[in-house]
């Protein structure tokens, strides 16, 4: 019983998080640029008007696609400790994390694909090379995280950071953080890694056929996105949290920070973005895993 | 039941659907099934029984012997369960084709020496069997003439170059044991020195790496799995190459042991072979993302899946070989699966598989797509697909253990391949439907048949693992390593459990409730494909679809890199040979004249020779 209700909490806090995060970014970019901006809470107001609005379909795997993917985003939630809180801390760990993690952007993909829209396909090819771009560097943190820690429980990777200090503070890992950081933005699809959607190019890319209530179950999926990606961040490196308001505050400064960079990038070429990802971070991530080998 | 019985059904069975082909078309179909679904189920009448028959001993008075237990069993029934389905699937794709009785005959031929090859007992009749599943494999690749011809012969020649050095190691053995019963060499190879256990296993490894197409032997395996007929392609992909996992593991687990490994310190031979296997996962994924030709992506894909299997078996942990094993048969049900859908499409298209014109077959052929979807799956291992829980078993063994660069190696090598399989079934079954397919008919009932069955196979194995897992850890525990503690849902375990089933119900239950309120929210509207966004001008047609050249910036980036490098030495090795031959050649002209002049030539060296130094 406690679990479900444990489910339900982490799916509306990440919701919630999610959204505000949503906001907060277009607010915090409204004003850099010295506009006024919308609400914070604009991005629901969106949500509420996109599922009263009319929608256009394309086939089944058009609907399923983007169900399965909203899906997918929850389920990685339940997997992600939040703060003391997860409910499923005993089914995998992080490797189960990673994999499940495909089935959010493979959903979308598969929806966007048999929408026969040219733009959805460029849109999608761009998802698969930049994902190729930064999971190359990222599995290299991640494995110099779990060997690190002799572990793949996220839970207690978590634990054991409570204990001894956040992922910064133990030397090995220093070098895996700093990459982290560097391809952070490829991840959450931040300037300058804003490619996949590329508005004035592509026409949102992957989401060009959306409208309605499927434009409304992107932006959700969206949101739990970049709740995944900034508490993955949180969880390994800074430490997790011991309570849910504590692990908020961490996790919106980080996204603050990335806000700014993202103001002020402009957007990178896809083969620029690639070589860049494999170049420095990856270089620094290897060496990173090397440190962590010889160090045990 | 008597294993002679078993393979005499297996080898008449092929020889009398063979004659009844003479007779008439339908009883040849329906002996064909009929026998590939005996052989199931006497296959399964063997669940753990351990026996063993003498069958012949006229061969210079040596026991030709055939012997069953868990681990021949779990390779014979998989063997005979998806050679049936490539059978049913045949029975409408040749149909039209010339020369049915003898790819009939070769199918059930290649079969039977599967299952004799797994069911062999001494070294003599692994080997004949050995051979004849070579070369029927040769002419069943050979079967489409043009290209194919190439192909086979690239096959054929790397295969007869294996069965050599196998026919060494035998003989070896032989003089040294005395022997070609396994269960007594493999007593023999406990008391065997270190370097003569090491010759063994390079000499073995040697074959076995040629057939599993392990880096550097995997030349042979594109141009053969592209041109076979693509049932049997399946069947190539599916078991027969997989034939090598099956010898490394009696290699290295039965003959050699794993005591002899512990105790002589043979851990560089695994070393270097888990390398291999590293080596094999990550190449051929890349390569495979450059290739436009539908068999010929999956056939690289072949390859590199089969660097997992290497890796899972050559690590040498219990976790990794279970992992190894399994991955072994979950390969096989996906990529049968994949090959099967192609060829759905292939036979619906008009032998159509270039990536480049193909698109929207979704809406026409809604089971191959669900095949091709469950398959890719697989392949990249979503959660829930049978493909997950092997490599998750091999990477969890490896970063416990401390190898993580191998794991990465493995890791990288799945993102390799969701890239290359999502332009696969973008390129076939997503975007615009051409004009030219738009009176696609559904698929006949015999296709669809065997698609269903393996994709539900998928799930299964995905979801409740626990079935074949329990069956893979007597074999390991037979093969002297501590067993896992499997549960029907997955594994339990101190350093981290893996639990599919609490994963199916909430990507189940998430799922439900999103759909229902997606079904309750105003319902949309359906439009046809040429109706969609096109910056304000109208969709043309037949030109509205993104494929060529899918991931045109690294395609850039890395194909300079991605060369196959070494068919291209065995390319220039195979020339200069030839080039040597001819000018032997020219030393035999066939002119007699010529020939004296080398008689008396030798001649006057050897009076030379007597007269300068009297050495007689």
């Amino acid at each position: 019983m406690t679990t479900i209700l444990e489910i339900i909490i982490v799916i509306l806090l990440a919701g919630i998080i999610g959204l505000f995060f949503l906001g907060l970014s277009r607010k915090i970019m409204a004003r850099i640029h010295w506009r006024y901006g919308p609400p914070i809470a604009q991005p629901v107001i969106d949500i509420i008007k996109l599922f009263n609005q009319t929608s256009m379909s394309h086939g089944i795997l058009f609907n399923f696609g983007i169900i399965f993917s909203l899906a997918g985003s929850v389920v990685v939630l339940l997997f992600l400790p939040l703060g003391r809180i997860c409910p499923l801390s005993g089914s995998g760990g992080l490797l189960v994390i990673l994999y499940l993690m495909l089935v959010a952007p493979l959903g979308l993909t598969l929806s966007g694909g048999e929408a026969a829209n040219p733009y959805a396909s460029i849109g999608i090819s761009r998802i698969f090379l930049l994902a190729m771009g930064y999971e190359v560097p990222l599995l290299l943190i991640l494995l110099s995280v779990m060997t690190h820690y002799n572990s793949i429980s996220i839970v207690q990777i978590v634990s054991i950071q409570l204990q001894t200090g956040w992922s910064f503070q133990h030397l090995p890992l220093l070098l895996p953080g700093i990459a982290y950081i560097l391809i952070f933005p490829a991840i959450l699809g931040l300037r300058p890694f804003e490619l996949i959607q590329a508005p004035q190019e592509i026409s949102s890319g992957p989401m060009a056929e959306y409208g309605g209530k499927f434009l409304a179950l992107a932006t959700i999926q969206h949101a739990f996105n970049v709740f995944i990606g900034i508490s993955l961040f949180t969880n390994l490196f800074l430490g997790g949290a011991e309570n849910p308001g504590y692990f908020f505050l961490k996790m919106l400064a980080v996204f603050i920070i990335f806000l700014f960079v993202n103001a002020v990038f402009p957007r990178f070429r896809i083969e620029q973005a690639i070589r860049y990802l494999w170049k420095w971070p990856t270089l620094l991530a290897f060496a990173g895993l090397v440190i962590v080998m010889i160090t045990g | 039941m008597n294993l002679v019985i078993l393979l005499a059904i297996a080898f008449g069975g092929a020889l009398i659907t063979y004659f009844s082909g003479k007779i008439s078309k339908k009883l040849r179909d329906i002996f064909a099934v009929l026998i590939s679904l005996a052989l199931i189920g006497i296959v399964t009448g063997f669940y753990n029984v351990s026996s063993r028959n003498i069958f012949y001993t006229g061969f210079f008075d040596f026991p030709l012997i055939l012997r069953i237990d868990t681990f021949s069993w779990f390779f014979a029934i998989t063997t005979v369960a998806l050679g049936s389905l490539c059978i049913i699937f045949s029975l409408s794709y040749i149909r039209t084709r010339e020369k049915t009785d003898f790819y009939y005959l070769m199918m059930l031929l290649v079969n039977a020496a599967m299952l004799g090859i797994v069911l062999a007992g001494d070294l003599i009749s692994l080997f004949v069997f050995w051979e004849i599943m070579s070369w029927s494999t040769f002419l069943l690749i050979s079967y489409n003439q043009g290209h194919a011809l190439a192909a086979g012969m690239k096959y054929i020649v790397m295969s007869i170059i294996g069965s050599l050095v196998m026919l060494v190691g035998i003989l070896s053995l032989y003089t040294s044991f005395n022997t070609f019963d396994i269960s007594q060499i493999a007593y023999g190879m406990s008391s065997a020195s270190t370097g003569y256990i090491l010759f063994i296993l390079i000499i073995f490894g040697i074959t076995f790496g040629i057939k599993n197409a392990v880096m550097p032997f995997h030349t042979w395996l594109p141009d053969a799995y592209a041109e076979a007929p693509s049932p049997f392609t399946a069947v190539l992909s599916g078991m027969l190459t997989r034939m090598g996992i099956y010898g490394f593991l009696l290699l290295m687990y039965v003959m050699v042991g794993l005591s002899s490994v512990i105790t002589s310190k043979l851990l560089s031979f695994h070393y270097i072979l888990t390398w291999l296997g590293a080596i094999t996962i990550v190449i051929p994924t890349f390569i495979a993302m450059l290739q436009n030709d539908a068999k010929k992506l999956l056939a690289w894909h072949g390859i590199g899946q089969g660097g997992y299997m290497i890796l899972g078996i050559a690590f040498g942990t219990n976790y990794a070989l279970v992992g190894g094993i399994f991955h072994t048969l979950n390969h096989a049900i996906y990529i049968v699966l994949l090959f099967l859908s192609v060829a759905a499409v292939q036979y619906r298209t008009h032998g159509e598989r270039d990536l480049n014109s193909l698109g929207g077959l979704i809406k026409k052929m809604p089971v191959a797509f669900i095949g091709a979807l469950l398959g890719i799956s697989g392949l990249i291992g979503i959660p829930l697909t049978n493909g997950f829980v092997s490599k998750w078993i091999i990477y969890k063994t490896l970063i416990i253990e401390g190898a993580p660069f191998l794991a990465f190696a493995a890791l990288i090598g799945t993102w390799g391949t969701i890239l290359s399989v999502y332009k696969f079934i973008h390129n076939m079954f997503l975007g615009q439907l051409p004009e030219r397919y738009k009176d696609v008919t559904k698929l006949p009932i015999n296709m669809q048949i065997p698609i269903v069955i393996l994709s539900a196979a998928i799930l299964l194995f995905g979801i409740l693992p626990g079935i074949v897992l329990k069956v893979i850890n007597s074999i390991v525990h037979s093969f002297g390593f501590e067993p896992l503690n499997v549960t029907l849902w997955g594994i339990a375990s101190d350093t981290g459990a893996l639990n599919m089933v609490n994963i199916f119900a909430l990507i189940l239950a998430a799922s439900l409730v999103i759909w229902f309120i997606f079904k309750r929210i105003r319902k949309s509207i359906k439009i046809n494909q040429y109706d969609s966004y096109a910056a304000g001008t109208t969709v043309p047609k037949d030109k509205y679809h993104y494929s060529v050249n899918f991931y045109d910036p690294l395609y850039r980036m890395i194909s300079p890199y991605l060369k196959d490098f070494i068919d291209d030495f065995y390319m220039i090795l195979a020339r200069s040979i030839k080039n040597a031959g001819n000018g032997i050649r020219r030393i035999y002209s066939g002119d007699v004249g010529y020939y004296v002049m080398y008689i008396i030539l030798f001649l006057a060296l050897l009076i030379f020779i007597q007269i300068n130094w009297e050495l007689w």
